[in-house]
């Protein structure tokens, strides 16, 4: 593998953008307007070093010295059994399929409910709510990695509920990445949950093991209405030529309810996800909850912000890491109470199982109150097998092995009993299982 | 309500206890920082050579040094060349008696309610005395030396016990370390000096007491105190100045070293002048503490009650490089009108078996912002690392904000480190269940940011803890409305 510096791949996008632009020249004005505004932003920001706080335990630079072709290739042919391999057993979702972050209709289920729109992001740009929210509820001015997917996204998904609307099913959305040469890839989607409505979206992200790397720098972008109820699952794992860098950005409205679910296994050599709500309304609630299992050499960071106000809302994320082998787990989570957010309740919790000797674990909460009424904390640990509990098993005849599982699944199962979905719940321990094989 | 405006209204006019100027004859070098003042008072103290190098270098280091940006509060600016950084009372005899005491300064510090009067003296508390620049007198050093130790100021040290100085200082805070630490030692002025012989165990409290007086100048004082083995000690330092419009900068170092098995406990009564409400004046106190357990079995305990000062900017913080070494950290920060607190600690979880205890208890009132910021490390060879932080913070008024910014890094699988933060507001069940029997808001709100404070407060030698909980009821005085 050819190692360079991490600015040749700074100006092979900024000569991309130039040769891109001319591609570009049939987007709407407003769209390419917010890719060279965004496109501006990255020209300054460049990417990030440890220096930046945001990124102090994350050397991301060795992940980008590689050489990557930034156009992505088009799936081969997908057969019946290939595609029924990416499904989760029992969970009855309506499959959207994503390759390499391009939306494949031929291959996804079409909505049998005419309270949902799926479409390709570039297909809608007609759509006014497409013009409302891209680009206005992830700001690119600040992180370097939305501004650089926000001057060069090619493609992703546009989902939209109806007001008032209740998704029975969930939607299964399926992204795969694939490609025979390194490849650096960069996604958009964008969200709309319209007023009173409900819904459950449960994200699985894949790739396959060849020689190729392949850089996934994602944003998401979810609107979510008042009085609306939203169920988000993301699950990573895949292989180790994947690295991701996973943005989602939530935005609130008065009485609605966000719960995100984030679960990540061993498999992809480096994976950031940053999880941004803000409550932007009254009497809000949203839950983050996450588990990352992470073997290897692994690094797997998890940076999130939850951002109060307004008042009486409520917020609530415990994060739990299992740090295998020579793996880092990284936490950050920001809980922001500002003045007019009285009467704030915003908990947070990260615990770290350290299992390998040569592990790292990194934790960071924070928090930052400008509001006086408010009852807020957060809590972190760093631990190991409880020695009695261990002992307590081994006496019942149950092998070290055995037992050290069992007390993994104890320590996952916080996390996996608030995820209302069954099915997903026994894929997720299934995948944990097979994690710990690793 | 009415009435608790009154007594708002009052006492938040009413002034800072120890906000007087003491008319004394001054020696002040001229303003600016450059290499000449740094020779004069090198000079001025008769040091030898190798310190004046030292000193040179810190200076050097900080010409090159940029402004740290990533704190929490927007940095004041400050002109290093409208400072003084050398002020002493003028008369330069050595003091033997308390005779020979200037009169004005005996009565500044009857004033302030320090004993330099060894018969006036609170038994068990033997006191050096800084006054701007210069140490003026150390209480006790006779009793003292009896036992072998060492407790005078620091300009005598160099003068008398070379080797020591020579071989301590600097090693636990380098003048490389931060911008203050390059400017204190560039400028260090005076400061305390205390070694403990092996096995003696420091039969009273070793106290320092700062006063800045005079008017645009800093205090840079340099505190070093080496615990040889199997000894003990507990020291204190406790500060105060005079109300100034302007800002008066500050930038202390304090190295404390503990070999095998030594103990050393150091507390922290801080009340330099805080500003007034509108937050203009007071002092920017941007101290570095840290202490290295060297030997096995060592510890290091700092205790802080932090009521003064426009900003406080600190984190005392222990290298555990010893096995079984253990640090602790206690501390209780008061911010009320414009200040600012910025504090907390670093634990460096080194050797085996270490552990470290953190408990940080904030209170922001008015306008005050107070932030925890702390660092727990476990590097890859420190086996069974322990820690236990436990930060709270609780508002008062919805003008003021808390923040906490906890660091945990481990890089050891057998470590333990646990965590935990609250914030909240003071408890309006707690404040109508005192009125209920007769205590008024004002009462009841001392009431309970001191049992709020216990824990930290317990950590102080008794007549201190008395004294702590006092200036935390007065320093509250007029934040509830």
């Amino acid at each position: 593998m050819i190692s360079r510096d991490i600015d040749t791949l700074y100006d092979q996008f900024i000569a991309d953008f130039e040769t891109k632009s001319v591609l570009m020249a049939d987007e709407p004005d407003n769209v390419r307007e917010f890719r060279r505004h965004s496109f501006e932003h990255f020209r300054l920001l460049g990417f990030p070093s440890v220096k930046n706080e945001e990124w102090r335990y994350t050397h991301i630079a060795p992940f980008l010295r590689e050489v990557y072709s930034t156009s992505s290739e088009k799936p081969g042919s997908l057969d019946q059994s290939f595609l029924s391999s990416l499904q989760i057993r029992s969970l009855d979702g309506i499959r959207i399929l994503l390759f390499n972050g391009k939306y494949l209709p031929e291959f996804s289920e079409l909505p049998p409910d005419s309270g949902i729109h799926v479409s390709a992001l570039t297909g809608a740009y007609q759509e006014r709510l497409v013009s409302d929210y891209l680009g206005k509820i992830a700001d690119a001015s600040k992180n370097h990695f939305v501004a650089l997917n926000s001057a060069l996204f090619e493609d992703g998904l546009f989902i939209r509920v109806q007001d008032g609307r209740r998704i029975e099913r969930p939607l299964h959305v399926i992204h795969v990445f694939s490609s025979e040469s390194n490849m650096f890839v960069q996604p958009r989607h964008l969200f709309v949950v319209g007023k009173a409505s409900e819904v459950s979206l449960v994200e699985s992200f894949l790739n396959f093991k060849n020689e190729a790397e392949i850089f996934i720098n994602d944003v998401s972008e979810i609107e979510v209405g008042s009085d609306a109820r939203v169920q988000h699952y993301t699950i990573h794992g895949g292989c180790e030529n994947a690295r991701y860098i996973h943005h989602t950005e939530v935005r609130q409205a008065e009485r609605s309810v966000y719960n995100n679910y984030k679960a990540s296994f061993p498999g992809p050599a480096f994976l950031r996800n940053n999880l941004n709500v803000s409550l932007n309304g009254e009497n809000i609630e949203s839950h983050l909850y996450g588990l990352y299992l992470a073997g290897g050499r692994q690094v797997v960071d998890n940076h999130t912000i939850v951002d109060h106000l307004k008042p009486n809302c409520q917020s609530n994320e415990l994060y739990k890491g299992v740090i295998k082998d020579e793996a880092s787990g990284i936490f950050n989570g920001k809980i922001y109470v500002r003045k007019d957010a009285q009467k704030t309740n915003a908990f947070q919790k990260n615990n770290n199982l350290m299992l390998g000797k040569k592990a790292i674990v990194d934790s960071k909460p924070q928090l930052e109150i400008f509001a006086d009424d408010v009852k807020c904390s957060h809590g972190s640990t760093v631990g190991q097998f409880n020695e009695e509990a261990l002992f307590y098993l081994k006496s019942r005849g149950i092998g070290e092995e055995r037992a050290k599982a069992l007390l993994i699944h104890a320590f996952a199962y916080d996390v996996l009993e608030k995820m209302p979905l069954a099915s997903v719940k026994s894929h997720i321990n299934k995948l944990i299982d097979e994690g710990l094989k690793t | 309500m009415s009435n608790t405006n009154e007594i708002l209204e009052r006492l938040t006019t009413e002034s800072y206890e120890y906000g007087f100027v003491t008319d004394i004859e001054m020696d002040i070098a001229p303003k600016g920082l450059n290499e000449e003042i740094v020779r004069f008072i090198s000079h001025e103290k008769n040091e030898p050579d190798w310190l004046l190098q030292w000193r040179l270098k810190g200076l050097h280091h900080f010409q090159k040094s940029e402004m740290p940006h990533w704190q929490n509060f927007r940095m004041p600016e400050i002109d290093f060349q409208s400072i003084s950084y050398y002020a002493a009372p003028a008369k330069k005899t050595k003091l033997n008696s308390l005779d020979d005491v200037d009169p004005e300064l005996l009565a500044t510090f009857e004033k302030l309610g320090i004993p330099i009067n060894e018969q006036k003296a609170l038994t068990g508390v033997a006191v050096d005395v800084v006054f701007d620049s210069v140490s003026v007198k150390t209480t006790f050093r006779e009793k003292l030396q009896e036992l072998g130790i060492i407790f005078c100021s620091f300009s005598e040290a160099v003068r008398e016990y070379p080797g020591l100085v020579k071989k301590y200082l600097g090693s636990v805070v380098p003048y490389t370390d931060n911008v203050f630490a390059a400017l204190n030692a560039a400028v260090a002025s005076d400061g305390s000096f205390a070694y403990i012989p092996k096995g003696v165990r420091c039969p009273m409290e070793l106290s320092t007491y700062f006063r800045i007086n005079a008017q645009n100048t800093g205090q840079f004082e340099r505190t070093l105190i080496i615990a040889d083995e199997g000894s003990y000690v507990s020291y204190l330092e406790g500060c105060t100045a005079p109300m100034r419009d302007e800002n008066q900068l500050h930038a202390a170092v304090v190295e404390l070293i503990a070999l095998g098995n030594a103990e050393i406990k150091y507390s922290t009564v801080q009340n330099w002048y805080p500003g007034d409400k509108e937050g203009k004046g007071g002092i920017y106190n941007f101290v570095t503490k840290r202490g290295i357990c060297k030997g096995t079995n060592s510890k290091i305990s700092w205790t802080q009650v932090e009521t003064g000062s426009a900003i406080t900017w600190k984190y005392p913080s222990v290298i555990l490089r010893g096995d079984n070494s253990t640090g602790e950290f206690y501390s209780v920060a008061l911010t009320k009108n414009r200040q600012i607190a910025d504090t907390g600690t670093k634990m460096y979880h080194i050797g085996r078996n270490t552990r470290s205890r953190i408990i940080s208890k904030g209170i922001s009132a008015g306008h005050g912002s107070n932030s925890y910021r702390g660092l727990v490390q476990v590097g890859a060879g420190a086996e069974n690392a322990r820690n236990f932080t436990q930060c709270d913070s609780l508002l008062i008024g919805d003008e003021c904000g808390a923040h906490t910014f906890p660091y945990i890094e481990a890089k050891n699988n057998s470590a333990i480190v646990e965590h935990e933060a609250t914030t909240s507001k003071i408890g309006e069940d707690q404040i109508f269940y005192l009125k209920q029997r007769g205590i008024d808001t004002e009462k009841a709100v001392a009431l309970i940011v001191n049992g709020y404070a216990k824990e930290v407060l317990n950590q102080l030698p008794m007549e201190f803890a008395v004294e702590a909980q006092k200036l935390l009821a007065i320093s509250l005085e007029g934040s509830v409305g």
